[in-house]
């Protein structure tokens, strides 16, 4: 038998069939739900939940593929909206009130944003493990501080009154179309990561992940890999920063404070650190926490008001890390193996996923690394 | 014995290296001729994998040269070897354990080509794949393609970290204690494929068992503490006396 023949005859593409499946009922599901719901659940469970897991994933791009935990994709996707913030007021606010075109904004806000992304991670794809960890949450800060004291671009008081393009609307106008929008592009953003997970790219990202002495030693620039795996990343969280400005209209630094920092680390974890489809799910759940605390019963006579939002999203957590490593993600894993024949997962085990991370979490994957690092991560 | 005629596809010459007050490498000369098969023995600690690494760049020798090809690469990062036609195994495995088998065979021959940051695929693919295929089998995991590295036993991933260096075609193939953890017949079924390697390959091999270093190579060296302290044909090392001495550890210090 030769190669070719070997390579047709495997299962290549029924393995990811119930994979492929379930998504194309979830976004099947999302089409349709706006018909069913209120205008404010599409807007702020919906919408916010979808351009948070954009944001949300961009993290766990970097996270899964390349085991970087970035801090600083809240930052990125903040840049994004102070930079359209500027661009686009026109009198009347803090900032540089450009009054130029909602368009244009959002080219300028991307542009700018992955152009700083790709600075960012040339500095931090130096380190690894925990070392990057804290020289991404140093970027998140020292922006957060930046936006805040630099009155010129924004001040404390954030910007207010951003205009969005004619089609969006004004706030509260059509809450479907800014929600089909960030749908849109969140099905974009993630069949476009998937995609590249499998291509040479996307797959020495894996390899450098999970060894990447054997990488430049197999003739990779491991740096300019992760560097350019940043920038990426930073394009998709200036995406969401994009839909976020045209949703909230308004953008101040305590938007990219440390709970916000903190907030799309939880929202990764929540969903499941090692697949991109956790971003969205755990976004939805923090939104859902976040707006449905209030209803349900019990809660309040036990002290847990919404005013323990915190609390509460952080038991969550607690249960969640402890309970399933792999966040909802891994819980849905589970209970699909649990109702599915045998024959499901023996099919389904090796290469139905291999952009997902290996069965340890990509914290710990990149610590172990870093004790390496110092040997040759100057190459 | 230096095949004589013949270029030399690597020359170290004075390499030292040492880390803080650690001499792992005391003034090491060796040189290697195109398709020429070197066996290093020598103890724990004799500084064999040290010299290994300093030959595939992971680290720069603090006294000496060392030239690929004629070329001083001395202080040439790792990542640039592969164009050198170095391709090398480690003692203890390093795998992308997160990836299948054809995709840790595919990033190591993509790793040789050009296009590591292509974010799309193309024909090209097809072709690495079809090598990664054929480089699974020359192994014996012909069958594990599609295989989590993960969930490999010991001796399958030995096999996959040789098949991962011999899948780029090296001119030169440094293998860092390949038998190590293998059963006999496996060893066997390893020293066999080395010598069936192309006789233009040059091959440098760490390793502790005799009946493999022996069987493959065509010159020995014995390094002890940092030097080479004997050289000859496998039928000159296996009469010597100071070998089986410091193998035996029957001398302390030999210097």
């Amino acid at each position: 038998m030769t190669a070719a023949d070997n390579n047709a005859s495997r299962p290549r593409g029924r393995v990811v069939t119930f994979e492929r499946a379930l998504l194309v009922f979830a976004v099947a599901l999302l089409l349709v739900l706006p018909a069913f719901t209120s205008d404010f659940f599409v807007s702020f469970v919906l919408t916010q939940g979808l351009l948070l897991g954009i944001a949300a994933a961009s993290l766990i791009f970097l996270a899964a593929y390349g085991g970087m935990v970035s801090l600083a994709q809240t930052l990125l996707f903040g840049v994004s909206g102070f930079v359209i913030g500027n661009a686009v007021t026109t009198g009347g606010s803090k900032g540089l009130n450009l009054g130029l075109d909602p368009w244009l904004g959002v080219a300028l806000g991307v542009g700018i944003t992955t152009v700083l992304a790709f600075f960012l991670g040339a500095v931090a794809s130096r380190s690894t493990g925990l070392y990057f960890l804290m020289i991404t949450l140093t970027f998140g800060v020292i922006g957060f501080y930046f936006f805040g004291q630099v009155t010129t671009f924004s001040g404390f008081g954030g910007i207010n009154q951003v205009r969005a393009p004619d089609f969006v609307g004004t706030p509260g106008q059509f809450p479907e179309r800014l929600y089909f929008l960030a749908l849109a592009v969140s099905v974009i953003v993630y069949v476009v990561l998937r995609y590249i997970a499998r291509t040479p790219f996307g797959l020495s990202l894996q390899g450098i992940r999970d060894d990447h002495v054997r990488m430049s030693s197999m003739g990779y620039n491991v740096w300019v890999h992760r560097t350019l795996a940043f920038t990426l990343a930073g394009f998709v969280a200036s995406l969401a920063g994009v839909l976020f400005i045209w949703w909230n209209r308004q953008i101040d630094p305590a938007s990219i404070g440390m709970g916000e920092i903190l907030a799309l680390l939880i929202i990764a974890v929540i969903g499941g650190i090692n697949r991109l489809e956790g971003a969205w799910v755990g976004a939805i759940v923090f939104v859902m926490v976040n707006n449905y605390v209030r209803d349900v019963p019990g809660l309040n006579q036990i002290g847990l008001t919404e005013a323990r939002f915190n609390t509460i999203i952080g038991l969550i957590f607690l249960i969640i890390v402890l309970l399933s490593p792999d966040g909802f993600i891994g819980i849905g894993q589970r209970v699909v193996r649990l109702l599915t024949p045998r024959a499901w997962h023996t099919s389904q085990a090796p290469g139905s996923d291999s952009g997902s991370g290996p069965s340890v979490t990509a914290g710990s994957r990149s610590d172990s690394g870093s004790g390496s690092a110092e040997t040759t991560g100057n190459k | 014995m230096t095949t004589t005629g013949t270029a030399q596809i690597l020359q170290l010459s004075g390499i030292e290296k040492a880390f803080g007050g650690v001499h792992a490498l005391r003034g090491v000369d060796i040189d290697v001729a195109q398709g020429e098969r070197l066996a290093i023995l020598g103890p724990n600690g004799a500084g064999k994998t040290t010299l290994f690494n300093v030959i595939a760049g992971d680290f720069a020798p603090t006294v000496g040269t060392v030239r690929i090809e004629g070329r001083d690469v001395s202080t040439a990062p790792a990542r640039t070897r592969p164009d050198l036609g170095v391709a090398r195994t480690y003692q203890r495995t390093r795998l992308f354990p997160g990836l299948t088998v054809e995709d840790n065979l595919y990033v190591a021959i993509v790793g040789k080509e050009r296009g590591h940051l292509r974010i799309f695929k193309n024909k090209k693919d097809r072709v690495f794949r079809e090598r990664a295929a054929r480089a699974a089998q020359r192994v014996w995991l012909g069958t594990k393609l599609d295989t989590k590295v993960e969930s490999l036993s010991h001796g399958e991933q030995r096999q996959l970290e040789l098949g991962m260096a011999m899948s780029v075609h090296p001119s030169l193939l440094l293998l860092d204690e390949p038998a190590s953890g293998l059963s006999q017949g496996e060893r066997q079924r390893l020293t066999e494929m080395l010598l069936s390697l192309e006789e233009s390959v040059t091959l440098i091999i760490i390793e502790h068992d005799m009946d493999v270093a022996l069987s493959v190579a065509d010159r020995v060296i014995v390094m002890h503490d940092g030097s080479v302290i004997a050289e000859g044909t496998p039928d000159e090392i296996r009469a010597n006396q100071m070998v089986h001495d410091i193998y035996l550890g029957r001398t302390g210090s030999l210097e």
